[in-house]
């Protein structure tokens, strides 16, 4: 049998496993100590800072809308809540925020598990009902006492917190995110999320229960931007409604994500942080036409390589396929 | 019969005003291959999707292995040990032929490494290792009907639904298909089949039903069926 007779092929197959761990811890540990060193040089701590969280909220989604294929257009819903269940605990409760955080986590996992029969619905339908629960989230936490929330003027934190803890702790967060990320790729629940997003009938005709699973890919792509929308709130000392549940923070997130291509590891990293790199030149260069010089880069992307940088290299070179997930 | 796998027992399935299978009973007795013949749109896949549970039926009971499992999740089914392909192949395109065959198994408490050499067995036995690493869209309609049946391969479930593998495969692969179904029959397992390839239905099943407008016309051995003056009405035409 031609099978048992090419063993070459064995061995380069677990060499490609030994090729891709490497490279991919390799780069969690050049981005964990270079984002490290940031602070210590007097770096430019909020560009660092915020890509750092824009990754997070990018692999985040690709937990639900890269594995699972449902895209989430209130995403920014955990964010907010993570915000503002962080804010309230420091603020009200008078907890440490270091105890807030995952405080943070928690509070937006069980939201996720509240509004999790909305997975029931499909496609179109899921996005926007998801849309309609974050904009329903901000009302409510504009209308609540002021005591509570601080109103439609939000909160402020800035005298109890230290900003740079803040940034360190997104960037444990961060590695939190990427690690997931390739342990789902490889694990069987990673496996079976991307069987229910090419086919989902199929995949519960062959024994996947759809139902758990996509709640699990659901409850981890709620987790990271709750905890990242409540380190964003340390690190700027200040939150609001406005900019919690801004539409435009699941917007950036999606764009980033697909930049890079949603269902694989390393899309989001690498759409986040080419795009995010591209805003700054280009507003340092042209401040005036930044936005639709961005705008024309995206949607050149988005028709050229629609799969996202990662997808489409993957694509056209399927052999890089076993390298880089 | 006293030993079936599956018993399908006055099945209703209606689309609005439209009975597609209507009080359907029938048994696939364990170990056997029961064929399933009928002009299009005679209701053969709808009555599949109501046995494992992709459609919810109307009326009737299916029995698999002695558990009543009218109307249970296909999830559940299948973990009984009811495997199927679809007529128009439903592969998963955004993963790699070897991953495919990994999701009937996902359950399973084999180690990763055992279950990619099972899944590299099962591709080969239908011709496609050489794919290994590509993605399902890579495939030609034909391969996918082939991986399909690799997939049942990996499942290794007791009863297996095979809704029209044969389409569109070319004769050398369809001979390897049917070389690998005679061969699990041989290991123990049962077949509901459906075709319109006649050859190889008679050659394979050990017993034949013919459905017509949602209903069971005729059932008996390739002999009777073939023979019965109203399946040569209904189905070959005078
Ligand atoms: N999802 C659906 N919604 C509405 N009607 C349907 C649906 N699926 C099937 N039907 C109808 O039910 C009847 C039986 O269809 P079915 O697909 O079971 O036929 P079939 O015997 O498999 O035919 P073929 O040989 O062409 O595959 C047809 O009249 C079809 O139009
Ligand atoms: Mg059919």
């Amino acid at each position: 049998m031609q099978r048992s007779s090419s063993p070459e092929i064995e061995i380069d197959t677990r060499r490609a496993d030994t090729v891709r761990r490497t490279l991919w811890y390799g780069l969690v540990v050049v981005i964990l100590i270079w984002c490290a060193v940031i602070p210590v040089f007097d770096g430019n701590l909020s560009l660092y800072f915020a890509m750092m969280m824009w990754v997070t909220l990018a692999t985040g989604l690709n937990f639900i809308a890269g594995f699972t294929g449902y895209m989430p257009f209130g995403y920014v819903a955990f964010y907010g809540i993570g915000a503002y269940a962080t804010g309230i605990a420091v603020k009200v409760l008078g907890m440490s925020v270091y105890l807030a955080i995952p405080f943070a986590g928690v509070v937006g996992v069980l939201f996720g598990l509240l509004i999790a029969p909305t997975l029931r619905l499909s496609g179109i339908y899921f996005a926007i009902v998801s849309l309609s629960l974050a904009i329903i989230c901000q009302r409510a936490i504009a209308l609540m006492p002021e005591e509570v929330t601080g109103g439609s003027l939000g909160l402020n934190l800035g005298v109890v917190t230290v900003r740079e803890h803040g940034y360190y702790a997104m960037l444990l967060i961060l590695v939190a995110a990427l690690l997931t990320a390739s342990w789902l790729a490889r694990s069987r629940l990673g496996k079976a999320l991307k069987a229910i997003r090419d086919d989902a009938e199929a995949a519960e005709a062959l024994g996947v229960n759809v139902t758990r699973s996509r709640l699990y890919a659901w409850l981890l792509a709620t987790l990271f931007p709750a905890l990242a929308g409540g380190t964003q709130a340390w690190f700027t000392g200040a939150l609001d409604p406005q900019t919690a549940f801004d539409v435009l923070v699941t917007a950036k997130t999606v764009i980033y994500a697909m930049a890079g291509g949603l269902g694989t590891v390393l899309g989001p990293l690498v759409g986040t942080v080419v795009l995010v790199w591209v805003d700054e030149l280009i507003w340092r260069a042209f401040p005036v036409l930044n936005n639709f010089l961005l705008g024309a880069i995206i949607a050149a992307l988005i028709l050229f390589a629609p799969r996202g940088l990662i997808g489409s290299l993957t694509r056209r070179y399927p052999r890089l396929r076993r390298y880089i997930m | 019969m006293t030993d079936a796998i599956l018993s399908v027992d006055g099945l209703v399935k209606r689309f609005g005003g439209l009975v597609a299978v209507n009080e359907v009973s029938f048994d696939v007795p364990r170990g056997l291959i029961v064929g399933l013949i009928g002009i299009n749109g005679a209701g053969k896949t709808t009555l599949m999707n109501c046995v494992n549970g992709i459609y919810h039926s109307d009326g009737g009971r299916v029995v698999v292995d002695g558990h009543d499992m009218t109307n249970h999740k296909p999830h559940e089914i299948a973990s009984l040990g009811v495997g199927r392909t679809f007529q128009i192949p439903r592969i998963f395109h955004r993963m790699t032929l070897i991953e495919n065959l990994m999701v009937p198994v996902l359950g399973s408490e084999k180690s990763d490494a055992e279950l990619t050499d099972m899944a590299e067995a099962c591709l080969d036995r239908v011709d496609l290792y050489p794919l290994r690493g590509n993605n399902g869209e890579e495939l030609s309609g034909g391969q996918q009907k082939l991986l399909e049946l690799a997939r049942v391969l990996m499942f290794d479930p007791a009863l297996i639904l095979l809704d029209e593998p044969f389409a569109g495969v070319n004769p050398s692969l369809c001979r390897i298909m049917i070389q690998q179904i005679e061969k699990m029959k041989q290991d123990g397992k049962s077949f509901l089949l459906v075709s319109h390839d006649l050859t190889s239905i008679y050659r394979l099943s050990d017993q034949i039903s013919v459905l017509n407008q949602g209903e069971i016309i005729a059932s008996g051995t390739v002999e009777t069926i073939q023979s019965d003056p109203a399946v040569i009405e209904a189905y070959l035409g005078n």
